[in-house]
């Protein structure tokens, strides 16, 4: 009878002990990676040191590639694709010219009076030819020489986050993809690139960028990624 | 089962009675009347509304009630198949379905058309009628049951005067189906499961029906609405608390409930890892179908039962206020045992055979006699419910608990981890 007795003790403490460990189990926070969705680098967890030199994704600094297609011929799996202009000689897509980027988010574009190098650690820039147009919204507007005013401000170097030179274009890459669904990740075109601005990223989003479309693999770096900032 | 021998062999009980039960038409026809007198003539032009029938209006209004009940309990097994899905998940840290719809809340429909739509196939070595007969037993039987079961004060579908009785003896059918497609599937894993189901449903009937009896002692009454009235003064009205003995009969019925839907740790009939999918391993598209929504009715079911008889029913928690009243906290109560049910399958590995007719046998069906002659003797003590008998049965329950918590923490206290030699 005591042995009973002490049967349906255990039996009723043994399955409360169990129910109070697999309730504190219901309040834990999940586990689970809502993978295409949301990915690891997103959340800040699990995120793992990459090691250097790591082949990524490709990547162009497209302001630094000179369009020589070096690339794009060593490429065994053909997964670049470039196509240049050449202006005619003694044409230019625009003069010579600075962007000057204030603290409060504007953008003024024209012309430093003196030497632009030395304005940069200079007291105040002064603008010369200030263009109308403003923000970046009006990136390609900025090939066309309209909206040039003879306005000329100047800036104390406290209101300036940055200054930018860009010089005159005389060759643009119209198009410059790369397809990440056909690339084997050999790294021979970043080898070739005499500019190395043609990269594979060793970072988390360099390694993991998976979609859903298949055309979405094709990555654009191209004349309009070429005047952003 | 000898406790409604019993019953059928007292004077007061009427055989035509209970069998053509005398269900009151008259309120239902005079409230479904009223509901066309007072909303829909107003509403209808004065041309119309002086050659409306009356009468037929009435009938089809209480057609349109019991097609909006007929719809929604099959809908119960929908949302239970996903809170099952869901509540498992969190239980492992998991999400759950979360693809199909927001939060993954279509995922049971989608797995519905899915059942749909796929091949159904029927053994050719089996015997085919029983075969194609059994799911439709199994699911007629299991939403028979809701017939009886007041889900509020005046939402069910029929007050019979044998409510509980009727409840026990169609569910008592369903382990018809299951032995019929075991058997028909001409396949030892559904063979085996299906008498495994058999011996455990056989079995666990008898504990249930004991459990059920003791409430049936203080009550006087096998009607559910009967049942439920009994409960109306509050929390400590309800029947668990009436007396010790009903408190320990509510454990005994709630885990007998559990071993008869066959759910784990008593899914021996199913059992995954040993015999496939026992009973209905040869089944496929919409007759396993039915098979899943009749497991999950049945566990809606044997929850809402419990509740019935045990947790007041549609009545409050309150007398005089609305809470854990009324349909919602019908609901509300059906849905903490259901998630009891769950929790409790998330948290226990399955018995074995030999352990779960010890259980059943030696624990279950003893202590059930017990109850019995203990509900009995408080009956003859207490012949009415007052205050002072709740008030010492609650008492009782909760020296009870505080002592067996003291035992049961100096007995098993927790042992110092071994050390590494």
């Amino acid at each position: 009878m005591d042995k009973y007795i002490r049967n349906i003790y255990r039996g009723v403490y043994t399955v409360l002990v169990g129910m109070r460990l697999t309730i504190r189990q219901f309040f834990e926070p999940n586990v689970t990676h809502q993978y295409p969705y949301e990915h690891d680098y997103e959340k800040k967890r699990n995120v793992r040191e990459i090691p250097k030199g790591y082949r990524g994704q490709l990547y162009n600094r497209i302001e630094d590639c000179i369009g020589c297609k070096k690339c794009e011929m060593i490429c065994p799996v053909d997964c670049i694709t470039i196509t240049g202009t050449k202006l005619p000689k003694g044409e230019q897509l625009w003069d010579s010219m600075n962007i000057v980027h204030l603290k409060d988010g504007r953008e003024v574009i024209g012309i430093i009076e003196g030497d632009d190098k030395k304005a940069r650690s200079a007291d105040s820039v002064t603008l010369t030819n200030i263009t109308s147009r403003q923000g970046p919204q009006e990136v390609i507007d900025r090939l066309e020489p309209s909206g040039v005013e003879s306005r000329t401000e100047t800036f104390a170097s406290d209101e300036i986050s940055r200054v930018v030179t860009r010089n005159p274009v005389v060759f643009y890459l119209d198009q410059f993809d790369i397809d990440m669904s056909l690339c084997m990740y050999c790294g021979l075109c970043t080898e070739v690139c005499p500019t190395e601005c043609l990269i594979m990223k060793d970072t988390l989003e360099g390694i993991e960028y998976s979609k859903f479309d298949r055309s979405d693999l094709i990555f654009k770096f191209d004349k309009q990624e070429m005047y952003k900032e | 089962m000898s406790d409604f021998r019993v019953m059928l062999a007292s004077p007061n009980f009427n055989v035509s009675e209970s069998f053509f039960p005398n269900i009151n038409l008259q309120d239902g026809l005079n409230w479904a009347e009223e509901f066309i007198q007072n909303v829909v003539l107003p509403r209808l032009p004065e041309a119309v509304a002086s050659h409306f029938p009356v009468e037929l209006g009435t009938v089809l209004v209480m057609f349109g009630c019991a097609g909006i009940f007929v719809a929604v309990v099959p809908l119960l097994p929908l949302v239970l198949v996903l809170a099952e899905r869901k509540v498992a998940a969190r239980f492992q840290n998991r999400t759950g379905p979360m693809r199909v719809g927001p939060w993954g809340v279509l995922q049971t429909l989608a797995d519905g058309v899915k059942l749909l739509f796929k091949e159904d196939y029927i053994p050719p070595q089996g015997d085919k009628f029983l075969f194609l007969l059994a799911p439709y037993v199994i699911f007629a039987c299991s939403f028979a049951v809701f017939a009886a079961i007041p889900f509020g004060q005046n939402i069910l579908v029929s007050d019979f005067n044998i409510g509980i009785f009727y409840i026990m003896a169609i569910s008592s059918v369903i382990v018809m189906g299951v032995i019929m497609a075991g058997w028909s599937s001409n396949s030892k894993w559904s063979l085996l499961g299906s008498l495994r189901s058999a011996a455990q449903i056989v079995s666990y009937e008898i504990p249930l029906g004991l459990s059920i009896l003791t409430v049936i002692m203080l009550v006087e009454s096998l009607s559910m609405s009967e049942i439920v009235a009994s409960q109306s003064n509050g929390v400590f009205s309800w029947l668990i608390f009436r007396t010790p003995f009903t408190f320990i009969a509510f454990f005994i019925f709630f885990i007998s409930g559990i071993a008869e839907v066959n759910r784990t740790p008593f899914d021996l009939p199913e059992a995954e890892s040993e015999i496939v999918a026992g009973f209905h391993t040869e089944y496929s598209g919409m007759r396993f179908a039915l098979f899943f929504i009749a497991e999950y009715a049945n566990m809606f079911a044997v929850s809402a039962i419990a509740v019935t008889l045990f947790l007041g029913g549609w009545e409050g928690a309150l007398p005089g206020y609305d809470i854990l009243g009324g349909l919602p906290g019908f609901v509300i109560k059906t849905s903490a045992l259901v998630f009891l049910m769950m929790w409790l399958r998330w948290t226990l590995p399955r018995l074995r055979v030999d352990q779960l007719m010890n259980l059943c046998w030696k624990y279950f069906i003893p202590i059930a006699f017990f109850n019995i002659l203990g509900t009995g003797i408080w009956g003859l003590i207490f012949p009415e419910d007052t205050l002072v008998s709740t008030g010492i049965s609650c008492a009782i329950i909760y020296i009870g608990l505080i002592t067996a918590y003291k035992i049961a923490g100096r007995t098993f206290a927790e042992r110092p981890a071994p050390q590494p030699s």
